[in-house]
C-alpha cells in the first residue's frame, strides 16, 4: 500500500512537472537561429494547395532527398484544398494549441493576432538568416505582409489576376477590349444583345465576385482604402465605396454575370469561357496550363487573349498595378521551431524556386527563370512578360483582409447587389454598419 | 417490482450507456450553455459577457431571425415531403400486390446515398446555364416560363434546398409507416368494410389510430432532424444567394467557424436545443390531447 502511495506520489509530481514544461516553454517569434542538438523527427505541414500540385511536389520531392541524409526526418503534408474548410480546421487547431511545425495563412486578421500572440515566426527575419530574403520579388513578399509591414508568411508561389478574353466574341459584339472598368457595363449590355453570356465567374466559391468589388476603390483611392474600410476608418458611403457598390450594381442590371452564377463552381465557369459560350473570365497565372497551352480547347485557342484590370479616369494606380498575390503563404510555429525546422527550411527553401520555376509557374523570387512548357501558346510567354514590369502597388483581395463576418456579410450581400435584390443605398447600410460591429473585436 | 439482483444488473448495464450519453451528450450541451455567457474568438482570452450574447440574438441579430424563419420553411416542407409522402406510399403499397419489395428498395435507396452526392446530383438538377433536369422537364411540357436558376433565385432556393432532403428520408419513414400498417389487424379492417366503410373511414376510423404511437415517433423524428438540417443547404448553396436559404444550423456553423466567435455561436447552439425540445414537447401535446378526445 504504501508502495502504491509512493508511486501515485511520483506520478502526480511528473504530470506536474510536464504541464509546468508544457506551459512554461518560452516561445520567442524573432529567434530564428535556434541552439542545440539536431535531432531528426517528424513534422508536419497543414496546407491548403491542391494535393498533386507543384508546390506539394516538390516539398515532397525535397524532403525525401533531405531525409535520405537525416535518417529519423519526414515531413508529413496534410492538405485541405478547400479554402473555407482549411481555414476552419486551422482556427480549430489553434484555438486548441495544437499547431503544427508549419502552417498556410493568408495575411488575415486571425493571423495577425496569433504574430502578435508570439505564435509564428517571424519570416523577414528568418528568411534574412538563410540570405535569400533579397531574391524575392518584393511584391510577392508585400502581399504576405500585415498592415504594419511586418512579415510572417514565405510565399511559395507568385500569380498574376488577368481579364481573359475571346476576341471573335468581342467581334461579334462590336465591342473593344474596355480601356476602362466603367466600359464593362457597356460592353455587357452589347453582348447580351447578341446572345453572348458577358462573364462567366464562379459564384459559389464568393472570392471571385469579390475580387471585382476591390477593383474600382483600387483605381480610386489606391490600396489603402481597404485597410481603411476594414478598419472602420473609410466606408463604403464614402466617394470610392460608393463608386464601387454602383458600379457592382451595374453590372447587374447588364446581366454582365451568367444567369444563376451564385450557384455556379470553378470548373463551371472555367468550362463557359473555354468553350466559347463566355466572352471574358477573370483568373490568375496559375491556370496558365489550362488557358495558355494545346490543352485549351482548340475552337477557341485562336481567339483568347488577356488584358490587365483596365484603369479608371483618374486612376490613382497605374496600369501596371493589379492584383498579384503570392498566393496563401506557410508560416513557421514559433513554439515548436528546433534547430531540425531551421535546417529543413534553409535546404528547401534554397532549391525550391528552380525546380518551381521548371514547372512553368512564375516563382516569388527573380533569381530563376520561368521555364515555357513545349505546348505552350504564344499567350503564355506573353503572360510571364508582365511580371517583368509591375508598378510598386497591388490590389489586395477583400477576402485576406476584412474580419471574417464583414468577409462574409460582404460575399452574400454583394450577390444580393448584383442579382438586383437590394439597391446600392440598402447595401452601403448593411455593410457599414456590419463593419462598425465587427471590425473593432479585430483590429482593436 | 424487480428483485434486487435484477435493479443491481440493470444499473450494471445502463450505466455505461448512460455514462457515455453525458459525456457524448449533455456535456457539449453544458459547455455550451457556459460558453454562450463569453467572447471567446478561440485565441483570444475568455471574456465574461453575462446575457449580451442573448441580448444581440434577440434584438440586435437580423440574420439569426431571418435563419429562425427560414428554418421553420424548411422544417415545414420537409415534413410534408418526408410524412405526407411516406404515408401516401405507404398506404399505397399495403394495396399493391407485387412488386412491393422492390418500390420499398428504391424509395429507400437517396436514404443510403452521400449527402454529398445528393447535393451535387441535386445542383445539377436546378441548373439553368447548363441546363438542368428540372428546367429541360418544363421546357418539355411547355412550362418553359418556369425556367429558372432554382438555387439563384431568393423566391425559389429555400424551397429548393428542401426538397432534397424530404426527398431523400421519405423511403425511410415510409418503411417505419409500412411496418406499423401491416400490423393493423386485418379481421378489424374486414368488419369495417362489411359494414359499408369507406376507404377514407378505413383509414381515418382504424388504420391511423392504430398506428398513431409509431405516428408520434416518427413525426418526432422527422422534426428533429428537420430543425437540425445542415449538410445539403450548406453544401448546395452555402446559405445563399445572400441569407436566402440560410439557416439556424449553417449560420451557427460560420458564426462559429468562420466568423470565430464561439461564445455567440454558443448561444445560437443553445437556442436550437431549447427549440428541438419544444417542439419535441408540442408534438407530443398535441397529438396526445387530439389521442385523449
Amino acid at each position: 500500500m504504501k508502495n502504491l502511495l509512493r508511486a501515485a506520489a511520483v506520478a502526480a509530481a511528473t504530470a506536474l512537472a510536464l504541464t509546468a514544461c508544457g506551459g512554461g516553454s518560452s516561445t520567442n517569434s524573432s529567434d530564428v537561429s535556434p541552439t542545440g542538438e539536431m535531432k531528426p523527427h517528424e513534422i508536419s505541414w497543414l496546407l491548403s494547395r491542391p494535393a498533386d500540385g507543384a508546390v506539394i511536389n516538390i516539398m515532397k520531392k525535397l524532403a525525401d532527398e533531405y531525409a535520405a541524409d537525416h535518417p529519423g526526418f519526414k515531413l508529413n503534408l496534410i492538405t485541405t484544398p478547400d479554402r473555407p474548410s482549411y481555414i476552419q480546421k486551422l482556427e480549430t487547431l489553434a484555438a486548441a494549441n495544437k499547431l503544427p511545425e508549419l502552417f498556410d495563412t493568408d495575411a488575415t486578421p486571425f493571423a495577425q493576432q496569433l504574430a502578435k500572440q508570439g505564435k509564428m515566426l517571424d519570416a523577414e527575419k528568418l528568411l534574412k538568416s538563410l540570405d535569400i530574403y533579397g531574391n524575392y520579388r518584393p511584391g510577392a513578399l508585400d502581399y504576405q505582409r500585415f498592415d504594419d509591414g511586418s512579415l510572417y508568411m514565405i510565399p511559395f508561389q507568385f500569380e498574376l489576376e488577368f481579364m481573359w478574353y475571346n476576341k471573335a466574341l468581342l467581334a461579334k459584339a462590336g465591342v473593344a477590349v474596355p480601356k476602362s472598368l466603367d466600359d464593362i457595363p457597356a460592353m455587357c449590355t452589347a453582348l447580351r444583345s447578341k446572345g453572348i453570356t458577358p462573364i462567366a465567374i464562379d459564384g459559389q466559391d464568393q472570392w471571385p465576385l469579390e475580387r471585382y468589388v476591390a477593383y474600382q476603390p483600387f483605381r480610386e483611392a489606391g490600396p489603402g482604402f481597404v485597410q481603411k474600410l476594414k478598419k472602420g476608418d473609410a466606408k463604403f458611403s464614402d466617394a470610392a465605396g460608393q463608386k464601387t457598390v454602383n458600379w457592382m450594381a451595374e453590372l447587374g442590371k447588364a446581366k454582365c454575370f451568367q444567369d444563376g452564377f451564385s450557384a455556379q463552381g470553378y470548373s463551371d465557369a472555367q468550362n463557359q469561357f473555354t468553350s466559347g459560350q463566355a466572352a471574358m473570365y477573370n483568373i490568375g497565372t496559375w491556370e496558365l496550363p489550362s488557358l495558355a497551352t494545346d490543352k485549351l480547347n482548340p475552337a477557341v485557342r485562336n481567339d483568347v487573349d488577356f488584358f490587365t484590370l483596365p484603369t479608371t479616369a483618374g486612376s490613382v494606380t497605374a496600369a501596371n498595378e493589379f492584383v498579384s498575390p503570392s498566393g496563401i503563404g506557410m508560416a513557421v510555429n514559433a513554439k515548436t521551431y528546433d534547430p531540425l525546422v531551421s535546417d529543413f527550411l534553409k535546404f528547401a527553401l534554397k532549391k525550391y524556386p528552380a525546380q518551381y520555376a521548371a514547372t512553368g509557374a512564375l516563382s516569388p523570387t527573380t533569381d530563376v527563370q520561368t521555364t515555357v512548357p513545349a505546348n505552350a501558346t504564344p499567350l503564355f510567354q506573353k503572360a510571364l512578360d508582365q511580371a517583368k514590369d509591375l508598378g510598386s502597388k497591388q490590389a489586395m483581395p477583400w477576402d485576406t483582409q476584412l474580419d471574417p463576418t464583414t468577409n462574409g456579410r460582404l460575399q452574400q450581400e454583394l450577390v444580393l447587389l448584383v442579382q438586383g435584390e437590394v439597391t446600392p443605398q440598402q447595401f452601403t447600410e448593411t455593410l457599414d454598419s456590419t463593419i462598425a460591429q465587427n471590425a473593432p473585436k479585430f483590429f482593436k | 417490482m424487480l428483485p434486487n439482483r435484477s435493479r443491481t444488473s440493470v444499473l450494471v448495464f445502463l450505466l455505461p450507456p448512460l455514462l457515455l450519453y453525458g459525456a457524448a451528450v449533455l456535456f457539449p450541451i453544458l459547455q455550451s450553455l457556459f460558453l454562450s455567457f463569453f467572447s471567446w474568438n478561440g485565441i483570444s482570452e475568455m471574456e465574461f459577457v453575462g446575457l449580451a450574447n442573448y441580448i444581440r440574438m434577440f434584438v440586435g441579430d437580423d440574420i439569426f431571425w431571418r435563419a429562425f424563419l427560414n428554418a421553420l420553411i424548411y422544417l415545414a416542407i420537409c415534413l410534408v415531403l418526408q410524412l405526407g409522402g411516406a404515408l401516401a406510399v405507404a398506404s399505397l403499397l399495403t394495396s399493391l400486390r407485387r412488386g412491393r419489395e422492390l418500390i420499398k428498395t428504391l424509395y429507400l435507396l437517396p436514404a443510403v446515398i452521400s449527402t454529398v452526392a445528393i447535393a451535387f446530383l441535386f445542383v445539377r438538377i436546378y441548373s439553368l446555364e447548363p441546363v438542368g433536369l428540372l428546367n429541360q422537364l418544363l421546357h418539355w411540357i411547355g412550362l418553359g416560363s418556369l425556367e429558372r436558376p432554382w438555387l439563384s433565385d431568393v423566391n425559389t432556393v429555400l424551397a429548393a434546398v428542401s426538397a432534397p432532403e424530404g426527398w431523400r428520408f421519405t423511403g425511410l419513414y415510409m418503411l417505419i409507416i409500412y411496418a406499423a400498417l401491416l400490423a393493423v389487424p386485418k379481421e378489424l379492417e374486414e368488419a369495417a368494410v362489411l359494414d359499408g366503410a369507406s376507404r377514407w373511414t378505413l383509414f381515418s376510423k382504424i388504420r391511423f389510430p392504430y398506428i398513431r404511437p409509431v405516428w408520434i415517433t416518427t413525426t418526432i423524428m422527422a422534426t428533429t432532424y428537420g430543425l437540425r438540417g445542415f449538410d445539403i443547404p450548406y453544401l448546395m448553396t452555402n446559405g445563399g444567394p445572400g441569407q436566402s436559404s440560410e439557416l439556424l444550423t449553417t449560420y451557427m456553423y460560420k458564426t462559429a467557424f468562420t466568423s470565430t466567435d464561439f461564445g455567440y455561436a454558443s448561444t445560437i447552439s443553445v437556442f436550437i436545443v431549447i427549440e428541438c425540445l419544444a417542439a419535441v414537447g408540442l408534438i407530443l401535446f398535441l397529438l396526445k390531447r387530439k389521442a385523449d378526445a
